[in-house]
């Protein structure tokens, strides 16, 4: 589960990228981080990944309290977390394969395991028979499904991706998003920045919207007010393997009950 | 059942042209890093080991050189005697029993007693005014004895003490040595020696420069990389070690192009060399170094790599620091 209490980040003081944002996302669930371009979405990833430190307030995954967090555990924290980019970020100089074992090399996992989890994971984004390739040789939607099975091949408890079908036509970006929802469907937390409306038409999952670093909306719906997000937040899920479907059920229930 | 098939299909790919298993841990993917930008970069990388291994050749000449040189300054003046001038009361046999006495002082390798027959034949033999001197009758010559000194007396002040002390004894009359030769020779070889060093000691600091340079582009160049390794959990360890494998790598063969040029470099010098040296009837010989010496070259340069890469990387970069640190 990933909480965040009264958080706020400002890169120059004064002005807030993040201002009071409050939210808690239960492990397992798929969701939405949606807001207008420098809204805030990609902050609030990098707060998750720890690239960032907020300058007010309190983040945890599970039973990680980032306040207590050594910097020298921060490396470990993010091996565990998947993280996908719009420009995806693979390394030109070497092979598919080699792209997706980095994060295992990383890691420390033994040979045999290293080829076993890349043909795994390079099977799964349908990449197999470009193992290896260079990635300039693939397409758009092939080079992020590459980043895609980087960030996902060390089987994270958590994926974050900002704008995973950035400059993808809506076809492929559909598929991105089946991929992903697969891996949602498997445990692992999603939470996926975008401003694409298509997608969060045809998708329907629970949304965080941000608006000028202030989080405005925790739902589908747009008449969603801040009331409502404090009632879902005051009663965080506390079971692991919670899916997006109860979320819904349960902020529609509370949104009944006010 | 088909799926299967293409999942087992892909694993046989991978292992077939996956790289070899020692580049997928972390010392080895840091070794085939190091060994990619040579591969990749083949010039540049040239130019660098060149540029390395020409500063450090001349300090590799005079490592290799050394023990030659420092024998040098003694080997030379070995043959060197003094020459004891008894006085004409002193007969044969009393300055034979001399020389023998002479023996038991201390800093006296040898001695050779020369009697006044033998002085004056010598004489004739050498020179011209020969017959002239045999002519007078009688012999002038007084007897001599050659002292040899030791080794460690072939200093200057050394050889004065020698020189005074055997002065002191009644029987003889006069102590003859060119001291002046001596302590230019020392003077001369101390001023070179330390040329040497100082030169030396720059061409190394210029070599450490060039790896903490190359370095420090080499950490440009590879900030995708590295900035990629760090959202991946990588730990500054894992960012930092190809490049002071670089460096340990441009240091080794740019340590080998150093012997190279400077076993070329003495072997050019090496006959020249030995035909000055015997036309002063010195021993001295430019040796070729051994492989141990090569092997200290080696390893110094080896050492000179990384500590010109820990060196620049000590230096802080916004790609090796810890995300959410100010930038520099
Ligand atoms: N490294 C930074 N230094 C200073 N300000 C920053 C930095 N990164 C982001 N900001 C500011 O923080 C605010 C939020 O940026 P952020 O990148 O989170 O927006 P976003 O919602 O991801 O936008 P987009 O959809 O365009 O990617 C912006 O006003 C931006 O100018
Ligand atoms: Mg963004």
């Amino acid at each position: 589960m990933i909480r965040f209490e009264n958080v706020s980040l400002e890169y120059t003081p004064g002005r807030f990228a993040l201002h009071d944002v409050s939210f808690s996302q239960p492990a397992g669930a798929f969701t939405f981080l949606t807001g207008h371009s420098g809204a805030g979405k990609s902050s609030l990833l990098k707060l998750i990944a720890r690239l960032e430190k907020p300058t007010a307030g309190f983040i945890s995954i599970d039973t990680i309290d980032y306040d207590t967090l050594k910097p020298r555990h921060e490396p470990l924290l993010r091996q565990q977390m998947g993280i996908v980019f719009q420009d995806n970020q693979l390394l030109n100089d070497r092979s598919v394969f080699d792209n997706v074992a980095l994060p295992l090399i990383i890691g420390g996992y033994r040979y045999n395991d290293i080829k076993k989890r890349v043909a795994a994971a390079l099977e799964r984004v349908g990449l197999a028979s470009k193992a290896f390739e260079l990635p300039i040789r693939l397409s758009g939607g092939e080079q992020q499904r590459v980043g895609i099975a980087r960030a996902v091949v060390a089987k994270p408890k958590v994926l974050l991706a900002d704008e995973p079908t950035g400059n993808l036509d809506a076809q492929i970006s559909a598929e991105i998003m089946q991929l992903l929802m697969q891996f949602s469907a498997s445990g692992v937390t999603v939470l996926v920045a975008t401003h694409d409306q298509g997608l969060l038409e045809t998708f329907d999952f629970p949304q965080l919207t941000l608006h000028g670093g202030k989080l405005v909306d925790i739902h589908n719906s747009s008449q969603a007010t801040a009331h409502t997000q404090n009632t879902w937040q005051e009663q965080p899920s506390s079971q692991p393997a919670a899916r997006e479907s109860r979320i819904k059920r349960r902020q529609t229930s509370s949104r009944h009950g006010e | 059942m088909a799926n299967r098939r293409t999942s087992e299909t892909a694993l046989t790919n991978a292992s077939l042209a996956a790289g070899p298993k020692w580049t997928y841990t972390h010392r080895g993917y840091a070794l085939a890093q190091s060994f990619r930008q040579l591969r990749q970069r083949k010039f540049a990388s040239f130019i660098t080991l060149m540029v390395f291994g020409i500063s450090l050749a001349l300090p590799a000449i005079i490592l290799f050189s050394a023990g030659s040189l420092a024998k040098l300054g003694n080997h030379n003046i070995e043959q060197e005697s003094l020459t004891v001038y008894l006085s004409m009361q002193v007969n044969d046999l009393d300055g034979a029993s001399l020389a023998q006495q002479l023996l038991l002082r201390e800093g006296i390798d040898r001695t050779s007693y020369v009697s006044r027959d033998e002085a004056l034949a010598m004489f004739k033999e050498q020179s011209d005014i020969g017959d002239a001197l045999a002519a007078l009758g009688n012999n002038p010559l007084p007897g001599a004895i050659i002292v040899y000194p030791d080794v460690d007396m072939l200093g200057a002040v050394g050889l004065k003490q020698l020189a005074n002390s055997l002065a002191m004894s009644p029987s003889i009359d006069r102590v003859q040595f060119d001291f002046r030769w001596v302590k230019r020779l020392q003077a001369v070889l101390s001023l070179a020696r330390l040329v040497g060093w100082v030169l030396a000691g720059f061409l190394t600091l210029s070599a450490l420069l060039v790896i903490g340079n190359t370095i420090r582009l080499e950490l440009l160049r590879k900030q995708t990389e590295l900035d990629v390794s760090r959202l991946l959990g990588a730990k500054r360890s894992f960012l930092v070690r190809p490049l002071v494998y670089t460096g340990a790598l441009y240091g080794f063969l740019g340590g080998l192009v150093a012997c190279v040029i400077a076993l070329i470099t003495i072997s050019w010098i090496k006959t020249p060399a030995d035909q000055l040296s015997g036309l002063y009837q010195s021993a001295f010989q430019l040796e070729m170094p051994t492989a141990s010496q090569c092997f200290t070259v080696l390893l110094i340069a080896t050492c000179l790599g990384v500590l010109g890469s820990i060196v620049s990387l000590a230096r802080p970069s916004n790609h090796l620091l810890p995300f959410g640190t100010k930038p520099v």
